[in-house]
């Protein structure tokens, strides 16, 4: 087989010399013919020097392989899949308790909301002169917004917090 | 925060999940102990050839092995079994290179088995033999080293090798050709 330059990429007597190389029989019990014919052919000494150091460094690679015992990687194997299942498991519960305080909030402020007026009134009976000096602060369009804005920042940033460290983690 | 004691249906539900999970899993311990037996010193010395990094070959062994159990496939025989298993091998050690974007290392041969080799000339020239292969390897792409790893210290058939690197079969001769040609002449054998 040629390359498109026309080049020799392969050699029809490669599989000889791989045969001779597995069964040891490359360089002392080949027969002439293959020897004459390797000293001739650039493809088959590139085969004979490559497959000839990578299977004997395979060889050591083999010896030196130090890999844990088949029940050892079993074990580690069965506990990763539990805690995986386990941790996609748990996953719906994480998102339905972030839902649930979600909720909650808005609730807490819809709440607020309705009863910031009874709330007014209540201060201004408690405390009319207190009322009297505030009641320009406290009416302002503006301060309902803000105050549930600055609650919620205190409530949703440990929240927050939590599910990126979660996530990292 | 959010900790909160579980109940004991969530701890049942949570338990019959992980227990499903094993049960999820490619093979059975029996099967798979023996298929480990079988496979794992040829999967280890591939990575570790291919990375050129011992450590992180022992990394990759453990994932290759997690994730082959994990996969929802069904194997026709051993051959695609072994070859679906390498495949999952190369993949992780492409994308741990991806990631660290360094060049493999030469790794230093370990010292041979004790027996492996009585001679100390043997010694130094089989480890002077394994250093020089490990630096002509370091200067080829990885898929030229997992190429020619596959063709000659497994014996894998072009098939295989396609199947196991997700190319072609009718390019594995020119590419083989070709990397095989890079590592001779790093070697020294061809100008």
């Amino acid at each position: 087989m040629t390359s498109p330059n026309h080049e020799m990429i392969e050699c029809p007597r490669e599989s000889d010399v791989l045969d001779a190389l597995a069964s040891a029989r490359w360089p002392d019990r080949v027969d002439t013919e293959l020897a004459q014919h390797v000293a001739s052919c650039g493809i088959c000494q590139d085969v004979i020097a490559v497959a000839s150091a990578m299977q004997a460094d395979h060889e050591a690679a083999w010896r030196d392989a130090n890999v844990p015992s088949s029940g050892q990687m079993w074990w580690r194997a069965e506990m990763r899949a539990r805690q995986d299942a386990i941790r996609e498991a748990s996953r719906p519960v994480t998102v339905a308790q972030a839902v649930a305080v979600g909720l909650a909030l808005s609730l807490a402020g819809v709440a607020g909301w309705f009863a910031w007026p009874t709330v007014q009134g209540l201060f201004a009976a408690v405390f009319p002169s207190a009322a009297s000096q505030q009641t320009s602060l406290l009416a302002s369009p503006i301060f309902l917004p803000v105050a549930v804005a600055l609650l919620a920042m205190i409530v949703v940033a440990p929240v927050a917090l939590y599910f990126v460290i979660s996530e990292k983690s | 925060m959010f900790s909160r004691e579980l109940t004991v249906s969530e701890l049942e539900r949570l338990e019959a999940v992980a227990t499903a999970a094993v049960g999820a899993l490619q093979m059975d311990e029996d099967t798979f102990r023996a298929f480990y037996d079988r496979t794992a010193r040829q999967v280890w010395a591939y990575l570790a050839r291919i990375t050129g990094d011992r450590t992180l070959a022992d990394d990759l062994l453990q994932e290759s092995y997690y994730r082959f159990l994990r996969a929802e496939r069904a194997f026709d025989n051993e051959t695609h079994r072994r070859n679906y298993l390498f495949r999952i091998a190369t993949n992780l050690a492409h994308d741990r290179h991806r990631r660290a974007k360094v060049s493999v290392s030469v790794p230093l041969p370990e010292e041979n088995a004790p027996g492996a080799l009585t001679d100390s000339t043997d010694l130094a020239a089989d480890t002077e033999r394994r250093t020089d292969l490990a630096r002509a390897m370091a200067t080829l792409k990885p898929r030229e080293r997992e190429m020619l790893w596959l063709a000659y210290a497994q014996g894998s058939s072009h098939e295989e090798i396609a199947d196991t690197l997700g190319l072609k079969k009718n390019s594995i001769k020119i590419l083989l050709f070709r990397a095989r040609r890079r590592l001779a002449t790093a070697m020294g054998v061809r100008s």
